[in-house]
């Protein structure tokens, strides 16, 4: 045991050298090669929707399909009064303040700095953009720059993510070389969550239930 | 590191549990959950026709990453801190409790919201902060409930699964003062309500990793319930506990280990979230805490360094028939089952977890899921040998008499002779004596006494060859 009173040696600076010497044995070796997760099968846009639609409401998650921006505000406007959603807090994207254009202002609150999470949970529904969607698992993976983007995700008891089509990506590998360069800029902070269907739980005996802690429903809009 | 809650005394398992190996309805909760659990991940993977192709890639690139464990964590620790993170290490357990009750403490912390981390529950976090009069509170569903009912979690995925709906409803009506309720919908709504108000009040959020990617700097952690996104992101600071065996090389492989892990962690494609988190994200404060632990012990024994590959995805307890039968609680330790039995006696030593490699019939089913192909059955041989070549309870002056005695018996016919008599005379003894003695009891209790055996082969043969002369 070493001697707290005389620490000569950092924690760090022991566990290093102790995984040296009990590797010293090892030869060097080159990094595996990256795998063929799942093949590149070029995918035309319809196979992705139609197979994106099907994996996301295999998870539970709503598809709102729209023909135009002008399409989705429509859309939009209608799963808001059927919903009987009040408001709706919204990421700061162009693509977000497109769709919500013809919203009383009102009804919409920008996610901002020192957001209060009391208030933020109070929404009756968190909008995101994504950046890029998954076909073969339904997936969004969102880009949360800020705590209160990040909390626009989990906090309000429904989710709307908004993407276009052209977003579409046949699997993660498929999406992977964009991703993993956006998470290798040295500026990158904040999260991406990669978002497959709503909240869920299977801890009592393995029953499924929904929304647990995070929102209950998930819609995406996708815009052609 | 603290032994306190250790149970592993010569005999297998907890006494307390040793009911679940004979009596029929002694675990079925754990049988009938950790059954589905295996249908419904094993259809999952019985889906992709590479699927072993995918195992062979994984277990190269883990083994890759323990084989060059001190290079990937300097470079995880580079990169993470030049995204605002402030990395420390931890030799053991209490050196990591003191590090992060020094954390709450520097922060004015009163409360603390809980993702799940098996390395808090080596470390005995709660117990820490609980001495400190900081409130923490579990928020991964099972997780929170076997907090409530002060029980240690069973499984390394769904640590509630001894539980009934009945039995939850019952903690609820105890614990939370809610009416009795036995429907799930209901039940989850209870328990979302009560941890929203944690969430909201907590000034410190804490979480594990799946994976730390070395090259980026970035913490892969996967979920399905939201806990984890809430609890790293309402309160100010984060703080994740690491071990040092998480860590993989490059963000290029994490598509594989994310299909891997929802698939036989949890039946999916991928879980409701998955969070890759760049570093600190700005106005809060993350803190990333390494924890060895004995980890690095394993290192030391070139034939254990694969157990160090594990990614903890739960699904060797699943399939093994001693984990469904006796149940999470029997191992003595946090981690139970298969991959209980190859780390447990590593992180706190041979001379305590010895009997753990033995309790198991080597059926291989574990090594079969695996998906980094972990050769756990090599790896309970292999520290079986250890356990009694190694000062250890399988080891002990009683074992070693009693194979001593053994070895005499089987060395000559006559010897042979005496002692197969010494049996029989035994057999027929024991009737009279219908107690179960002491830790023999374990073995007597389950089973029927034999028939007194008839005379013995060579004997017939003696008499057959007189008659026939």
């Amino acid at each position: 045991m070493r001697n707290e009173s005389s620490v000569t040696m950092s924690s760090r600076d022991a566990i290093l050298q102790r995984i040296r010497t009990e590797l010293s044995d090892v030869t060097a070796a080159e990094p595996p090669p990256v795998s063929e997760v799942w093949p590149a099968t070029g995918a035309t846009s319809d196979a992705m929707i139609e197979r994106f639609i099907s994996e996301l409401e295999a998870v539970q998650g709503e598809i709102v399909r729209c023909r135009s921006m002008d399409d989705a505000r429509q859309k939009l406007a209608d799963l808001m009064k059927e919903s009987e959603w009040q408001s709706l807090g919204a990421a700061e994207r162009p693509i977000c303040h497109e769709l919500t254009a013809d919203l009383p202002a009102e009804q919409v609150a920008w996610a901002k700095e020192g957001w209060d999470p009391n208030e933020m949970a109070r929404l009756s529904a968190g909008l995101v953009a994504a950046e890029w969607l998954l076909a073969d698992t339904g997936s969004s993976v969102v880009v949360n720059e800020t705590a209160e983007e990040r909390l626009l995700c989990y906090l309000p008891p429904a989710s709307v993510v908004v993407a276009r089509v052209e977003q579409l990506r046949e699997h993660m590998p498929a999406a992977w070389s964009e991703v993993a360069r956006a998470t290798a800029e040295a500026d990158r902070r904040g999260e991406f969550v990669l978002i497959t269907g709503p909240s869920r739980t299977a801890d009592i005996e393995k029953i499924l239930i929904l929304g647990v802690h995070g929102p209950k429903r998930l819609v995406v809009l996708l815009i052609d | 590191m603290s032994t306190e809650n250790l149970h592993l005394e010569g005999a297998p398992f907890l006494p307390q549990q040793i009911r679940g190996l004979y009596e029929p309805d002694g675990s079925q909760a754990t049988w009938d959950a950790a059954e589905l659990s295996t249908k419904q991940n094993r259809s999952v993977t019985d889906a992709i026709p590479h699927w072993q192709e995918w195992r062979r890639a994984a277990e190269a690139v883990k083994e890759y990453a323990v084989a060059n464990l001190d290079k990937l964590l300097v470079e995880f620790e580079r990169n993470i801190t030049a995204r605002g993170a402030e990395v420390l290490w931890a030799e053991t357990a209490e050196e990591a409790n003191r590090m992060v009750i020094d954390i709450a403490r520097r922060h004015n912390v009163r409360r603390v919201v809980k993702g799940k981390s098996m390395v808090t529950e080596e470390m005995e976090l709660n117990r820490s902060f609980e001495a400190a009069g900081i409130r923490s509170i579990e928020t991964d569903l099972g997780e929170y409930l076997v907090q409530l009912a002060k029980q240690r979690p069973t499984h390394i995925v769904t640590p509630a699964l001894h539980l009934s709906a009945a039995d939850v409803g019952r903690l609820f009506e105890e614990k939370l003062g809610e009416p009795f309720s036995e429907e799930h919908e209901h039940l989850t709504q209870i328990a979302r309500e009560h941890l929203r108000e944690e969430f909201l009040s907590a000034e410190m959020g804490m979480s594990g990793c799946n994976f730390a990617i070395a090259d980026t700097g970035t913490l892969a952690i996967v979920e399905n319930e939201g806990n984890v996104g809430l609890s790293t992101s309402t309160p100010p600071i984060h703080v994740a506990t690491i071990g040092i065996e998480k860590v993989l090389p490059s963000i290029d492989y994490l598509p594989l280990f994310l299909q891997l892990l929802a698939r036989v962690g949890t039946g999916q494609k991928l879980t409701s979230y998955t969070h890759l988190i760049h570093g600190n994200t700005p106005g809060k404060k993350l803190y990333v805490i390494l924890l060895d632990n004995g980890r690095t012990k394993v290192l030391r024994d070139p034939a254990a360094r694969k157990s160090l590959t594990c990614i903890r995805c739960g699904m060797c307890l699943n399939v093994c028939p001693v984990y469904r039968r006796a149940g999470g609680w029997a191992y003595g330790w946090v981690y139970p089952g298969p991959i209980g039995s190859i780390i447990t006696p590593h992180l706190i030593g041979l001379d305590k977890a010895a009997v753990l490699p033995f309790a198991s019939s080597l059926c291989g089913a574990c090594s079969e899921v695996c998906p980094v192909r972990i050769d756990i059955p090599h790896q309970l041989v292999h520290l079986r040998k250890r356990a009694v070549d190694e000062p250890s309870p399988m080891n002990s002056v009683i074992d070693r008499i009693t194979w001593k005695l053994w070895a005499w018996a089987m060395s000559g016919p006559r010897r042979y002779k005496l002692a197969m008599a010494a049996v029989r005379l035994g057999v027929r003894m024991a009737k009279y004596l219908p107690w179960h003695p002491g830790k023999l009891g374990a073995w007597t209790r389950g089973r029927e006494l034999p028939e007194v055996p008839g005379p013995a082969f060579r004997s017939r043969m003696g008499r057959n060859n007189d008659q026939s002369k």
